[in-house]
């Protein structure tokens, strides 16, 4: 992990300087990562993959403008955030974005309205997903699936880290809930 | 309420410096309200794992795809724009030129600039210069020359004048020493004046 985050320090300081072999190393070594987290907040692939191709152009756009490549990711991660936000606002400007569920439906990820993983686990985990508030489930998306520090979570979202542990405890605390009947059933 | 002296979820999260970490750990080993706990936790991040990282379904378009290419106006001023090091090189390749067209554009005459301006050629040939130079130095040859005699005439004018005014002195001492002496004959043979108020 170490290496891979030298090696991308050095990918970006050559792409900063012009080289488009070395932007393209770094949208190979990142692209699924931020496709997986755009899913999980926006709940539908078709969205999760324009978002990251708009969110890979923009980077490279914006890519002088990061003073340190050891903050790529939480950088990164903050140009996703926005694009996700801001097409859930063009979407829905009438709506608070806090209000908006991934999917629609709340039933979890879908791909023309039929949910894709059969696993009733994934079921139940992509349900009570579904449940959290936008907030609660990009903190949880952010700290469990990505891996984030609460003070690059604090970056990426742009709100305080108490306001970051709030968010991810009371989601965790309803996700306990919601999986506690799964874990009855023995499933783990 | 957990009894932990730090807050489970943060140990659970790895959010804990070392010795917090080491502390919490020392706690759960003699609270089992903590350790089901922390059990509870890891059930619902395993559960949470279930749901398993997907392959995107194409691949994203590299900057260097077509459809991202910009036009070669566009690509050369990002890259003259962009880049502090290029703007550098730029300045100074300019300021090179300049001193190198400073350097090896044409002299001027002053002579010709002066005279004729509207008659100044782009080229002047050696000879051209070595005649004007020639001419230069004559006139500036006969220029002293004429001021030399000027003052040659000049003292020997001052020289004349001296040696006139030397003959007058002389000719007034010679006078004045011939009058001395008419007088001391004179006093000689006729007697002075007797500065007794009588003669002999």
């Amino acid at each position: 992990m170490i290496f891979r985050a030298a090696e991308d320090a050095d990918l970006i300081r050559q792409a900063a300087r012009g080289s488009v072999e070395a932007y393209n190393l770094l949208v190979s070594r990142w692209e699924k990562r931020v496709y997986n987290y755009l899913l999980r907040i926006t709940g539908n692939r078709e969205d999760a993959l324009d978002l990251t191709q708009d969110v890979f152009l923009k980077a490279y756009q914006n890519l002088r403008k990061l003073d340190d490549p050891g903050r790529f990711a939480p950088w990164l991660y903050r140009i996703a955030h926005n694009e996700a936000y801001s097409m859930f606002r063009k979407r829905r400007p009438e709506t608070d974005v806090d209000e908006i569920e991934p999917g629609a439906t709340g039933a979890g990820i879908t791909v023309g309205g039929s949910a894709v993983f059969p696993i009733e686990l994934s079921l139940a985990v992509e349900s009570a997903l579904g449940r959290l508030t936008p907030d609660q489930r990009e903190a949880v998306v952010l700290k469990i699936y990505q891996g984030f520090k609460f003070e690059e979570m604090a970056e990426i979202l742009a709100c305080p880290v108490s306001t970051i542990k709030s968010r991810l405890y009371t989601a965790f605390d309803l996700l306990k809930t919601e999986l506690a009947p799964i874990k009855a059933r023995g499933v783990s | 309420m957990s009894c932990s002296p730090f807050d489970l979820r943060d140990y659970f999260l790895r959010e804990l410096s070392g010795p917090q970490q080491r502390q919490v750990e020392a706690h759960v080993k003699t609270c089992a309200t903590c350790r089901e706990e922390l059990e509870r936790l890891g059930f619902t991040q395993a559960a949470l794992f279930a749901l398993r990282d997907e392959e995107i379904p194409q691949r994203i378009a590299f900057v260097s795809d077509k459809i991202f290419e910009p036009s070669p106006v566009g690509r050369w001023l990002a890259g003259f724009w962009g880049s502090a090091a290029r703007l550098g090189f730029a300045s100074a390749a300019m300021l090179s030129a300049a001193i190198l067209v400073y350097a090896l554009r044409p002299a001027v005459p002053a002579v010709v600039a002066q005279r004729a301006p509207q008659q100044i050629v782009q080229t002047v040939s050696d000879a051209e210069i070595q005649a004007r130079v020639d001419a230069a130095v004559a006139r500036a040859s006969a220029d002293w020359e004429a001021r030399q005699a000027e003052k040659n005439k000049q003292l020997a004018a001052d020289l004349e004048s001296a040696r006139k005014t030397l003959q007058w002195a002389a000719a007034e001492l010679d006078f004045s020493q011939r009058r001395e002496l008419r007088n001391r004959v004179l006093t000689a043979n006729y007697g002075g004046p007797n500065e007794n108020g009588g003669g002999k």
